[in-house]
């Protein structure tokens, strides 16, 4: 508990920081998006002139924006899972590494306090922020939702879209966490983890629209939580479910057992 | 009772050498040295008994507890002063006291305040903002304020000026008569000299030997500088037991290890002028120990 409070008020700052540009990058968004309904028809003629492959590499190809769940899930969501999961990674990978990057780690084990519960108490720290970033962003879109409609929209969908970004950033985050495990200075966390986000990120548009690279799918979770994929299917696939499921357990476990075998002399 | 038993405790990074087969005892109430130069294994062994890093092979214990199997409990027990000091850049002094007490579950505040008196530190300072000096002080109130048993000292005068150093002697001296066993390493023999009972002596990675402070002195070694009438006569004087002979003009200076009696006959045969017989400082006996056992 006192490692825990310490990594609330530590990571707090980022943590506002983060949350301020996203709730206003989604209030910028939505914002327009009752003059782009309005604007429907003739958007969507622009759109069908766009080369294909812009509009599959956006994930507009099967989507009707003049839906505000569509609109969404194309504009403000993408915000969502690629910058969110930014921060979840840089904030995973840094937790625990930090304490060895600033040598701090040598005041930290000296005290009655096991490995485990160092590894636990930053790791639910993780989480907490992840989960308060994610429950502050879906308030405020649903007020942005109630506020700029033009009709009714799916309260299931709405959710769904909600419910998958916190998946994917877990699922970042706890990759995060078991990297810093192996590198942790500063200097190289930091480019790293933004690095395996953008990358990621630019793997799924690639699957997206080259049909040579289709199967590469599987290996972003950026396509498993998908906007167009969830509004289509109206469920996150259980195959990625599974494979985001599985990737955070084992990384938080791999995490446990390799921190508590390392040397750490700083 | 015993407060450090470390039994055949060896460590190896890949394939070099950590420590090799390091083996003491410190009883209770004790002020044991752990004297080598840079790079012998000093921080190596305090940090493979903090369980910082896993030992390659043998075992350690404190208060009769595993190092590597009862680490939480040990360090409830024990306060650690580590020879480079690293605190979070967001804390002022009296924060990083606070959340260092937090651990213990007491009430610290009384001794952080007389601490800080002692060592005239400034508790409102941003850690950052501070002077090596200072943030070992820091780090010396940290490693006492819950009232340890056992206070592990890695390099610990490294910044403090020379009254601070006295103050800090004080203060570690105070702390013993209490009780406290103090594990003091340093590479400073002058300050080792002052403080200890006995002396463990590393050197790369191995235990050459652990001695009470006073034998290893003064029952081997004098130090003898002998001053002749004639330049001539300084080749004389050759005798078994002498060592590091140094001859300049008409003065010869040496260790010695023999009787005493063999050189003042030795000498009643030849004109002398001046005749010195001394203790050794440790340096001079490390010295010795130390170009003996690289041979």
């Amino acid at each position: 508990m006192i490692i825990f409070l310490r990594e609330l008020a530590k990571n707090r700052k980022s943590f506002i920081i983060w949350t301020v540009v996203m709730v206003l990058l989604n209030l910028m968004m939505m914002s327009v998006y009752p003059t782009y309904a309005d604007n429907a028809k003739k958007m969507q003629e622009m759109l069908e002139n766009y080369p294909e492959g812009f509009v599959k590499a956006f994930g507009m190809g099967n989507l009707d924006l003049s839906q505000i769940l569509h609109y969404f899930g194309v504009e403000a969501y993408l915000f969502i899972t690629l910058l969110g999961s930014i921060y979840a990674m840089l904030l995973g990978s840094s937790i625990l590494s930090k304490e060895e990057s600033e040598k701090t780690i040598e005041f930290l084990l000296a005290k009655p306090v096991t490995r485990n519960t160092i590894v636990t108490a930053k790791g639910l720290c993780a989480l907490f922020y992840i989960a308060l970033f994610n429950a502050i962003l879906v308030a405020v879109d649903y007020m942005l939702f109630e506020m700029f409609k033009k009709g009714d929209y799916s309260m299931n969908l709405f959710l769904l879209l909600s419910a998958a970004p916190f998946l994917l950033h877990m699922t970042f985050a706890a990759i995060g966490f078991v990297i810093s495990v192996f590198i942790v200075k500063a200097k190289s966390v930091y480019p790293l983890s933004i690095g395996v986000v953008l990358g990621l990120y630019f793997l799924s548009i690639a699957s997206a629209v080259s049909d040579k690279l289709e199967n590469l799918k599987y290996l972003t979770p950026f396509e498993y939580v998908s906007a167009s994929r969830l509004l289509t299917k109206e469920r996150i696939e259980p195959v990625y479910l599974v494979i985001m499921l599985c990737v955070i357990t084992l990384s938080v476990a791999a995490t446990y057992v390799i921190y508590n075998k390392k040397n750490i002399s700083v | 009772m015993k407060v450090i038993e470390i039994k055949n405790l060896s460590k190896f990074y890949g394939k070099s050498r950590g420590i090799i087969d390091v083996s003491f005892d410190i009883p209770e109430g004790e002020i044991f040295g752990f004297i080598g130069p840079n790079g012998a294994g000093k921080s190596t062994t305090i940090r493979t008994l903090l369980n910082f890093i896993h030992p390659s092979a043998g075992s350690a214990k404190i208060f009769g507890m595993d190092c590597f199997t009862e680490t939480e409990k040990i360090k409830k027990e024990v306060g650690y002063l580590p020879s480079e000091v690293n605190y979070y850049d967001d804390m002022k002094v009296k924060d990083l006291l606070a959340y260092s007490a937090k651990f213990y579950k007491k009430d610290c505040s009384m001794r952080i305040k007389d601490l800080s008196n002692i060592f005239e530190l400034d508790l409102n300072k941003k850690i950052d903002e501070l002077s090596y000096g200072n943030k070992k002080k820091v780090a010396i109130i940290q490693a006492l304020l819950h009232e340890p048993r056992l206070l592990i000292l890695d390099e610990p005068t490294g910044g403090l000026d020379p009254l601070m150093q006295n103050s800090f002697f004080e203060v570690l001296k105070e702390e013993n008569k209490k009780g406290v066993t103090i594990f003091f390493s340093s590479h400073i023999l002058s300050e080792v000299q002052k403080m200890c009972d006995r002396v463990a002596i590393i050197k790369e990675g191995k235990i050459l030997k652990v001695e009470e402070i006073d034998k290893l002195r003064a029952n081997k070694y004098k130090k003898i500088k002998v001053e002749f009438n004639d330049a001539e006569q300084v080749n004389i004087l050759s005798l078994p037991g002498m060592m590091k002979v140094e001859r300049s003009g008409k003065a010869v200076e040496f260790l010695y290890s023999g009787k005493i009696d063999a050189v003042i006959k030795l000498l009643a045969e030849y004109g002398v002028e001046n005749l010195w017989i001394e203790e050794p400082s440790l340096e001079e006996v490390f010295m010795h120990y130390y170009e003996k056992e690289g041979k």
